[in-house]
């Protein structure tokens, strides 16, 4: 019993330690516990689920303005961009913020039917907003109301680096012929042709809903996403052909279900990779200085004559209907998206403003954007928002199995039609 | 002693058997080294892409001061103290009191109740995901630090009343006898013979209960929102959102986080070891 | 009259100790496992209302490809996991010497076991990674091709379980630490009379005593092996397509991103009743050592 011995005997210690840390807790718990969190003239309460620094510093910057000029105490939550999609089913429905950021469309419809969004659109009329929004008006509107206020717009397409391809005289390919050919030259210079990080599943969904576009064009995409179409439709054999195609061709960069976009962005960034399928918030990989060397070029045409259109996703603010302060909410909200606070909030995503009176933006990125978005005949958001959630994950899997076993095409869209049967019923 | 110990009269043995300890010890630390490495490098050359060699400026300062200043590690870990040092108290008297009855005394349903209590710790907690979710929002106490300590304090108290109950019945039935004789009450028994006896029991319990609550992630998700009630894990995990590329900042916090239980446990390393003897495993 | 009472308190008094406890433990976790049962007969998205539909989740389940990929894993976590207990006796009769220093050399090697497993996840995927990985460094400087452990489905699960040990082997060599304290010098010396040495005296004089402590270790290993998620959730998030899952995991991706809380829960019952003989077993094998002595 040598160890009870040793035990017993530093036990003096040990006791005043745990004392001590015991009444460290406690002070510090009854400290915090108690102390009141309501300051005075009312208070309104954010979740956000804002994943850049510079975002959430241009967010806390216009809530201090707002508490300087009306008095009222602006509190922001910041969450974690992915578990926010977990908490806001339970939020929602209890301990419910007055404002909380989502995104728009079938994920805003989600919520709206379900009656957790409050109606806004007396905000909208009051605010004069219809005007000033145009198109993003509609991923917002369900029935003719409005159930929240668009924000940054992500239009999304290839990005390379200028001076990789000026280094190496390639050009953005606008064909298929043309994405082939430029990978064979990528892959000689040691490169990837094109980065792709599919750990959190996403981006193999973008790249569906790219060829689908080019192949299918809008409408029976969107047929697709609302499951009116089988997954064992023919309209999809061309499809997975050209991915299969892509894939056989080393097309993506090895490994691709190990890492996330973030690390694909590292690897476009790092001259590793020519292309990469994603948002303008691809710069976020970038060394600050090397931002200006990122450019878009849109997903090359691969059937001619398709009309040209693209996933541009919304992203969104709403009162929640449960908000304890909704007039307050309205009126931050109304303070929040006046043309200087908003721009500089969507400025710092680098993502399109939604109102077309913002100031123009300094960056190149941006303002390609709001060009191209002109020429593109029609949207939709992306996979994983068009479609229902269940759908969407299964989809996405099935997608993320197929570019490393393209062989098992047949079992994957077979399993695939099963749950879209079973989601769409 | 076993193994035999090495005979202090022969140097070499000594130091071939330290320099063989120190290599598997290098081995089994190696990543963890590595993220110690990482998270003292600068910027740049993460950015570049040189993960592992050896930084060519040291940013420790600046790395470590960027997650106290820079981010609001500084608030969650406070959080997380606060949640963390209540549970722990909790779980120690609770499982004391139940670990105590459930040894030494004899009443139908006695093995029932402790098998409960064995069950339902060995089952995966996301099992009651849903229901306990609900169960803090019906009670109010969701998105406040009652919600994380309740429910730590519960799912611990299981694994806790079965290393109590064990380690109390590996006493010696002569004191229970002799206690008894004297007339001495269950509340007497337990404070003037048990608990003398327990303490360091209760600092192996108290380590591993600590090490549990601190790194719990999930429930933190779960039953959180607010950033004022938020714990380190989940901070840490918000860090690598915002951070993305910034693996320097990302480790520099995932030390950070590590140190509260590394250093309580470098503290009563000795009572656990002692503890974990008398406890867990009966002499 | 005060006698009455005071022997009125005493018989209480067991009671009144068990009480708070076993109170929070049936309201938050027991009663918390029966309603998981509950709203597995029912197709429930989580936030509308709740539609019966008896065994209809069950029903899916075994048809269900995906179930028996998150059994098969479970079942590799368990297997795996067994390695645990005698890789930490290993570690353990290793550093079981009284030399100045050691104490510090002991809790070098637990410092695994008070990790978050957050942060144990995140460590591993980046040895993992196979362009800048620790593992694809080692790899390349003896001239191979660097694996991705966790992008191929025939590797992914034993990755992370290797990630998994780390923390476990501490833990059980913690466990063994003690056992080895308590060993009986007299026997020990014994067994050095009578002449055993080496294995024999490691099979027949130093195992036999070890047994108590090699059954907790066990036990808490495969409570170790099914707290997987974290790690899971960190390192791949159940991928490649899934393959990578566990009952636990695929239970809480089916509830939290397929909106499926019936789904979801008919999965954590499945596990419950797993989970139930086992704990019958470990039950059954306690009280016998018990009886013994």
């Amino acid at each position: 019993m040598t160890s009870m011995q040793k035990g017993s005997s530093i036990l003096g210690a040990s006791v005043s330690r745990r004392r001590l840390l015991v009444g460290a807790g406690t002070a510090i718990a009854a400290a915090s516990l108690f102390s009141p969190a309501v300051a005075k003239g009312g208070e309104v309460k954010i979740i956000s689920n804002l994943g850049g620094a510079e975002q959430r510093a241009v967010l806390a910057r216009v809530a201090a303005a707002y508490e300087a000029k009306t008095g009222v105490k602006v509190v922001i939550n910041n969450m974690d961009h992915e578990a926010h999609k977990t908490a806001i089913r339970s939020y929602l429905a209890v301990g419910a913020p007055d404002i909380c950021f989502w995104f728009s469309g079938n994920r805003m419809k989600t919520f709206v039917v379900r009656d957790m969004f409050d109606d806004i659109s007396d905000l909208v009329a009051r605010e004069g907003l219809a005007d000033k929004l145009g198109v993003t008006l509609s991923a917002v509107t369900v029935d003719g109301k409005q159930y929240g206020l668009p924000m940054a717009g992500i239009l999304w397409g290839l990005f390379y680096r200028k001076d990789v391809f000026a280094e190496k005289g390639w050009a953005p390919p606008k064909t298929y012929a043309e994405m082939l050919a430029l990978g064979q030259s990528a892959r000689s210079a040691g490169m990837a042709p094109m980065a792709m990080g599919t750990k959190e599943l996403w981006p193999t969904g973008g790249f569906f809903d790219h060829l689908n576009l080019r192949i299918n064009g809008l409408d029976k995409h969107m047929a697709l996403m609302e499951g009116k179409v089988a997954y064992t439709d023919p309209m999809l054999k061309p499809v997975f052909d050209t991915w299969e195609e892509l894939i056989k061709a080393d097309f993506f960069s090895p490994n691709g279900s190990s890492f996330g976009w973030e690390q694909a962005g590292a690897m476009l960034a790092q001259k590793k990779a020519a292309l990469m399928d994603l948002g303008g918030f691809v710069q976020s990989a970038f060394p600050k200085e090397e931002r200006d060397q990122i450019a878009y070029a849109p997903f090359p045409e691969l059937v001619s004559g398709m009309a040209r259109y693209e996933d541009f996703s919304v992203n969104s603010i709403h009162i929640p209907k449960k908000a304890a302060n909704k007039e307050g909410a309205r009126d931050f909200l109304a303070f929040f998206y006046a043309p200087e606070n908003l721009g500089d909030f969507i400025e710092a995503e680098g993502g399109i403003p939604p109102r077309n009176d913002c100031p123009p933006s300094k960056d190149a990125l941006v303002n390609t954007a709001v060009e191209e978005l002109k020429k593109v005949k029609g949207t939709a958001q992306y996979y994983d928002r068009d479609t229902d959630p269940d759908m969407a994950q299964e989809g996405m899997k099935g997608f993320q199995e197929f570019t490393i076993k393209p062989e098992r095409r047949e079992q994957i869209l077979a399993r695939l039609e099963k749950t879209r049967a079973r989601v769409f019923k | 002693m076993y193994p035999r110990p090495i005979p202090e009269e022969s140097p070499r043995a000594r130091l071939f058997y330290m320099a063989g300890v120190a290599l598997v010890l290098l081995l089994w630390l190696l990543p963890l080294c590595a993220v110690m490495l990482t998270s003292i490098k600068s910027t740049e050359e993460i950015m570049a892409g040189a993960y592992w060699t050896w930084p060519q400026r040291f940013s420790l300062i600046d790395n470590y001061t960027a997650v106290f200043t820079q981010t609001a590690m500084a608030r969650f870990f406070l959080n997380s103290l606060i949640i963390t040092v209540p549970s722990v108290i909790l779980v120690l008297i609770l499982s004391t009191l139940t670990g105590f009855v459930l040894a030494r005394y004899r009443f139908p349903g006695n093995w029932l109740v402790f098998a409960l209590f064995v069950g339902g710790n060995f089952l995966p907690a996301q099992i009651m995901m849903i229901p306990v979710r609900d169960l803090m929002v019906s009670l109010g106490l969701y998105d406040t630090f009652w919600a994380l300590i309740i429910f730590h304090t519960a799912f611990q108290t299981g694994f806790a009343t079965l290393f109590m109950r064990n380690f109390i019945s590996a006493l010696p039935d002569e004191l229970f006898q002799a206690a008894r004789a004297e007339g001495a009450s269950p509340a007497q028994t337990l404070i003037h013979v048990v608990a003398p006896l327990m303490r360091p029991a209760l600092a192996a319990l108290a380590i591993l209960t600590f090490t549990f609550v601190w790194n719990d992630y999930f429930w933190a998700v779960v039953l959180t929102q607010s950033d004022t009630v938020k714990p380190v894990t989940a901070g840490l995990n918000n860090l690598r959102g915002e951070w993305t590329s910034a693996w320097n900042i990302v480790a520099a916090a995932t030390i950070v986080v590590a140190i509260p239980p590394v250093t309580m446990f470098f503290l009563m390393q000795r009572h656990f070891i002692a503890g974990l003897t008398m406890g867990a495993v009966k002499g | 009259m005060t006698s009455v009472w005071r022997r009125q308190l005493r018989r209480i008094s067991p009671f009144l100790f068990i009480l708070p406890g076993a109170l929070l433990f049936g309201t938050v976790i027991l009663l918390a496992c029966v309603e998981t049962v509950y709203i597995s007969f029912h197709d429930w998205d989580g936030m509308g209302a709740m539609r019966w539909i008896g065994f209809g989740n069950y029903a899916e389940l075994i048809a269900d490809p995906q179930f028996y990929v998150s059994l098969k894993n479970n079942l590799i976590w368990l297997a795996l996991f067994m390695l645990a207990p005698p890789l930490g006796l290993a570690l353990a009769l290793l550093v079981n010497q009284q030399i100045a220093g050691m104490r510090i050399v002991k809790s070098l090697f637990f410092m695994p076991l008070v990790l978050a497993s957050v942060t144990v996840g995140l460590v591993f995927g980046w040895v993992y990674d196979p362009n800048f990985g620790l593992l694809a460094l080692i790899v390349q400087a003896f001239g191979g091709e660097p694996p991705a452990l966790l992008s191929d489905e025939n590797t992914v699960t034993y990755a992370i379980v290797l990630a998994g040990l780390w923390p476990q082997v501490a833990f059980c060599m913690v466990l063994f630490l003690a056992g080895l304290n308590n060993l009986s010098s007299d026997l020990i010396g014994a067994g050095r009379v009578d002449g055993a040495r080496g294995l024999a005296m490691f099979r027949h004089v130093v195992l036999p005593q070890l047994t108590q402590v090699s059954f907790i270790a066990l036990a808490v290993s495969v409570i170790g092996a099914l707290r997987s998620f974290d790690m899971i959730a960190v390192m791949t998030a159940g991928g490649p397509f899934g393959s990578s899952t566990v009952l636990a995991y695929q239970m809480y991706e089916q509830s939290i991103f397929s909106y499926r809380f019936g789904y979801g829960a008919a999965i954590a019952t499945v596990l419950f009743v797993i989970m139930a003989a086992f704990i019958t077993w470990y039950l059954l094998m306690m009280n016998r050592m018990e009886r013994r002595g």
